[in-house]
């Protein structure tokens, strides 16, 4: 195949990582897990980003390491890579950092649960009833009446 | 005496001397200083500390006041460095710069921490000034920056100062909130990089003003309009466009109110900013559109009939949020001037109400219920409500009107099936949103129940806030016509791009290598 | 339904990314900007490394965002660690680690410093720079505070490095504002390309970032590791959240 050329596995390979990582941020459920798919997904980034300077056969922009002359890649995508490193960094430290004191606040890093604490909360702090909540699981309406038949039988298997 | 004091007795700097243009750079700088020394001055001194945010701000406004006052008329380039462009970044200062980034220090002032009867949970006042300063200075950035990976790195600053103060009340739920909105922030970010690979890829820089020359040959094609997707998307977050909004609720109701107003007010529109800027330089060919409007549309939607079902008062307001922004995505959508003017004119009165309405939610933070019968131990509020949703409702003569009005004229004009159904749904939306804010000002008004507790009363300085932008409001309505003009030459100048192009670049540079 | 919904996104993204790769020349970049700063750069800023010239030269401003977004993001985590609670919880009671790794933290610390110190200096000359350096840094003390727990940085040390190597390169940068008319511009002359006392005010301006980020990351650590363990139990502890009681949890 002519055109698997070694720069179509690295692109190739940096759109896999994004896709990868994307595809973790939206189907986890663990909430460490979706830093991590964030973490893969912004080295994919970061990684094509620094493949459009590629230039087949170029070296290193630094000079005097070089015979004068030698075409070199394009310092830009190095810079901005460098600067996305680091903001993905501080990103994912603040997010650590948050993780930890949701950890201690509720006990889990299920991100089912937390939405279920969450409306709980904002809910308890608003002084309203709260979507499908435990205390009116039918909301407003009144429960049905009991069976007679099923209310005597539960009424003789309890002790 | 800290640095920034020292320089302001030095003659170039000092009152009430004018500022240099390449002096617009202290208006970014001086809160990244004030933001920086923060710390160890409040090691040193507790009330320097506490005071050195308030100067700062007030000393980037004078700057960038002074510099409209001096230089508002024609836009100027400040080259960074000194590096002429496209080699260096520069900041590209027009009107519509100048009028958001002077709004930005004003409004960090306007809901800067006075006491705290809201800080539940912050017991370190020093960091958390700082992060306002870095929030402020981000925001100003975004407003001046003329190069598209400045206006990334900015961008990505107020996100993360935003991580930090919407989590400021401590609480478990905040946290939660504060961990979906920074993980839907970072794919955002993640595709906005891509989308800007995908842009230096096919144009080979990375100045606004670059781009724009050489976008009709290089970006009208499926490639561009797939970069444009991924920078939309990825700076939408933000800017609260459909699909990437599902933070707001939550964080609007976790977050210190004045947290709110900031950043549904003012950094929500400086996100639409940068959005406005790359669909005028560089975006503006049919498919960009019909994104806009579709995703505009379905914001609007899904928007209002949440805000229509919100039992809460934060909530509601969040979610009219997302509806009010989605009429300023669709009014991107129309072509060239009258879209920027609309866009401007609905952001513009939306900065003004929503940050009212988010201050007076500091204390009427709770259920609708609970609001019973407030207007009488609040009048004031309660007056400042029903004026502030009359303005959002768009009744006539209140500037709301006027906004969404040319936002239906668009439309109208433009005349095909998809701008039809848009304009369709937003008269759906005003109506839902006549329905839903007549509710809670009904509630307001009425006869409390005398068994219920008392409705709370928004604190005195969050109803000075409110009657103060209110009065702007009505300052608005009775100057309309002079100020859609003034708000008309903003648009004409910001959409001249063949302008924007000679400003950059006054000797014309090679567009190919 | 979600779960289809989503790999159908994801599976989109993948496939539109494909395509523009495809349409897009790849391996032979236009080279517009990126061209004229390789012939540009050694004249206009004297530093052997072209891409410390770009990110410390032509694109200062964005450096600078770049360490205000680190210092945001550790006054941030600062802010969320240390929130809620009332004291600062103590964590003396870790006990040090065993005598290996005791000895060894011993001798990388000065040696991990020397190479982070040289990697920041050199910037300008071979590949490495302020942020790399002050990885290096914030290393050898992270080697530290994992042999002896109990012995973190104090944390008015590190604000006061933090705040005054920001404010420094700020400083450079005003300085260059007041004599020159222009922020960030590169003054002190460009030296002999290849010198290390070469290319103006670069070589400050890496050590003013490399001291920045290590003692940022250095602070980051320290508070990460003062956090006290949490509770296996996974009951929620006293005092954290008040209006929520642990509730009855779902079984998946």
């Amino acid at each position: 195949m002519a055109y698997l050329t070694f720069e179509t596995i690295l692109y190739a390979g940096a759109i896999g990582l994004i896709a990868l990582g994307s595809l973790g941020l939206v189907l986890s459920r663990h909430l460490f897990r979706l830093v991590l798919a964030l973490a893969i997904a912004e080295a994919g980034a970061n990684l094509l980003l620094v493949l459009t300077g590629y230039r087949g056969g170029a070296v290193a922009p630094i000079l005097g390491v070089h015979q004068p002359g030698t075409t070199m890649v394009d310092p830009i995508p190095q810079v901005l890579v460098l600067t996305a490193i680091v903001i993905g960094v501080g990103v994912q430290a603040l997010a650590v950092s948050v993780l930890l004191k949701i950890y201690r606040a509720y006990g889990t890093l299920d991100l089912r649960v937390l939405r279920e604490h969450l409306e709980l909360d904002l809910a308890k702090a608003a002084g309203i009833r709260a979507p499908g909540s435990q205390e009116a699981p039918a909301g407003e309406r009144p429960l049905p009446p009991p069976i007679p038949a099923v209310a005597k039988a539960a009424k003789e298997s309890a002790p | 005496m800290t640095l920034h004091q020292m320089l302001l007795q030095v003659p170039d700097l000092a009152l009430p001397f004018a500022p240099t243009q390449s002096q617009i750079v202290l208006a970014v700088v001086l809160p990244l200083l004030g933001a920086f020394l923060m710390q160890p001055l409040a090691r040193v001194s507790r009330t320097l500390a506490l005071a050195l945010g308030p100067i700062v701000l007030a000393a980037s406004a004078y700057l960038l006041i002074a510099l409209s006052l001096e230089y508002g008329g024609a836009p100027f380039v400040v080259a960074i460095g000194g590096y002429a462009p496209p080699l260096g970044v520069v900041f590209y200062v027009d009107r519509l710069a100048l009028l958001f980034a002077t709004a930005v220090p004003l409004f960090t002032l306007l809901f800067w921490w006075r006491a705290e009867p809201d800080a539940a949970g912050s017991t370190d006042s020093a960091r958390r000034d700082a992060v306002m300063l870095l929030l402020a200075a981000a925001a100003t950035g975004l407003a001046l920056s003329g190069d598209l990976f400045n206006i990334y790195v900015f961008y990505e600053l107020t996100a993360v100062a935003s991580f930090g103060l919407v989590a400021l009340r401590a609480t478990g739920a905040a946290y939660i909130a504060t961990v979906r909105y920074l993980l839907l922030s970072a794919l955002g970010s993640v595709l906005a990089l891509v989308g800007i690979a995908i842009v230096y890829l096919l144009t080979g820089t990375l100045n606004l003003a670059q781009i724009a020359q050489l976008a009709p040959g290089t970006l009208a094609n499926p490639a561009g309009l797939a970069a444009f997707a991924l920078l939309l998307v990825g700076f939408g977050v933000k800017a609260e466009l459909f699909p990437v909004n599902t933070w707001v609720p939550e964080v609007y109701a976790t977050a210190p109110a004045r947290i709110s107003a900031l950043l549904a007010g003012l950094i929500s529109k400086l996100a639409v900013l940068v959005v406005l800027r790359l669909v005028v330089l560089a975006f503006d060919g049919t498919g960009a559109q019909t994104l806009l409007l579709a995703l505009g549309t379905l914001g609007v939607l899904t928007g209002e009939l949440a805000a229509w079902r919100a039992q809460d008062f934060p909530r509601m307001l969040a979610y009219s949020s997302v509806g009010q922004l989605g009429v300023v995505f669709i009014a991107l959508s129309l072509p060239g001037y009258t879209g920027v003017f609309a866009a401007l004119a609905v952001a513009l009165h939306h900065v003004v109400v929503k940050s009212a309405l988010f201050g007076l939610a500091t204390r009427w933070n709770g259920s609708l219920e609970a609001l019973a019968g407030a207007a009488r131990t609040a009048p004031r509020a309660s007056i400042l409500f029903v004026l502030f949703a009359l303005s959002l409702i768009g009744v006539p003569p209140l500037p709301g009107f006027w906004a969404k009005l040319l936002v239906l004229v668009g439309l109208a004009q433009l005349g095909t099936q998809a701008a039809l159904t848009a304009l369709a749904v937003i008269l759906l939306a005003t109506a839902v949103e006549a329905n839903y804010l007549f509710r809670v000002a009904v509630r307001l008004f009425q006869r409390a129940s005398d068994g219920a507790p008392a409705p709370p009363r928004p604190g005195r300085f969050d109803v000075a806030v409110a009657s103060l932008l209110g009065l702007v409001l009505l300052g608005a309505t009775v100057t309309i016509d002079p100020l859609s003009t003034w708000l008309g030459g903003i648009a004409a100048q910001t959409t001249d791009v063949d302008a924007t192009i000679a400003t950059v670049f006054p000797t014309p540079i090679a567009q190919t290598p | 339904m979600r779960n289809i919904a989503s790999l159908l996104f994801a599976a989109g993204l993948g496939f539109l990314l494909l395509v523009i790769a495809g349409q897009l020349g790849f391996g032979e970049p236009s080279m517009l900007i990126g061209g004229d700063i390789l012939s540009a750069a050694p004249d206009e800023v004297g530093a052997a490394n072209i891409v410390t010239a770009v990110l410390l030269g032509y694109r200062g401003i964005d450096t600078l965002g770049e360490l205000s977004i680190l210092f945001a993001a550790a006054t941030a985590a600062g802010l969320v660690l240390a929130g809620g609670r009332g004291a600062a919880a103590s964590h003396l009671s870790d006990a040090p680690a065993g005598f290996i790794l005791r000895t060894g933290a011993d001798l990388l610390f000065p040696l991990l410093l020397g190479v982070g110190f040289y990697i920041i200096l050199h910037g300008h000359l071979t590949p490495g720079g302020g942020f790399q350096g002050g990885v290096i840094l914030a290393a050898a003390f992270f080697v530290l505070v994992l042999a002896r727990p109990a012995g973190g940085m104090s944390h008015t040390a590190i604000a006061v490095i933090e705040g005054l190597a920001g404010a420094g390169f700020i400083a450079l940068g005003l300085w260059s504002l007041l004599a020159d008319g222009d922020f960030l511009k590169p003054m002190l002359g460009k030296g002999v390309l290849g010198e290390l006392l070469s290319a103006g005010t670069l070589p400050l301006l890496s050590l003013a970032v490399g001291l920045k980020v290590g003692a940022e990351l250095a602070g980051l650590m320290t508070q990460l590791s003062e956090q006290p363990p949490p509770e296996l139990t996974g009951q929620p502890l006293a005092g954290q959240s008040p209006e929520h009681t642990a509730g009855p949890e779902t079984q998946d």
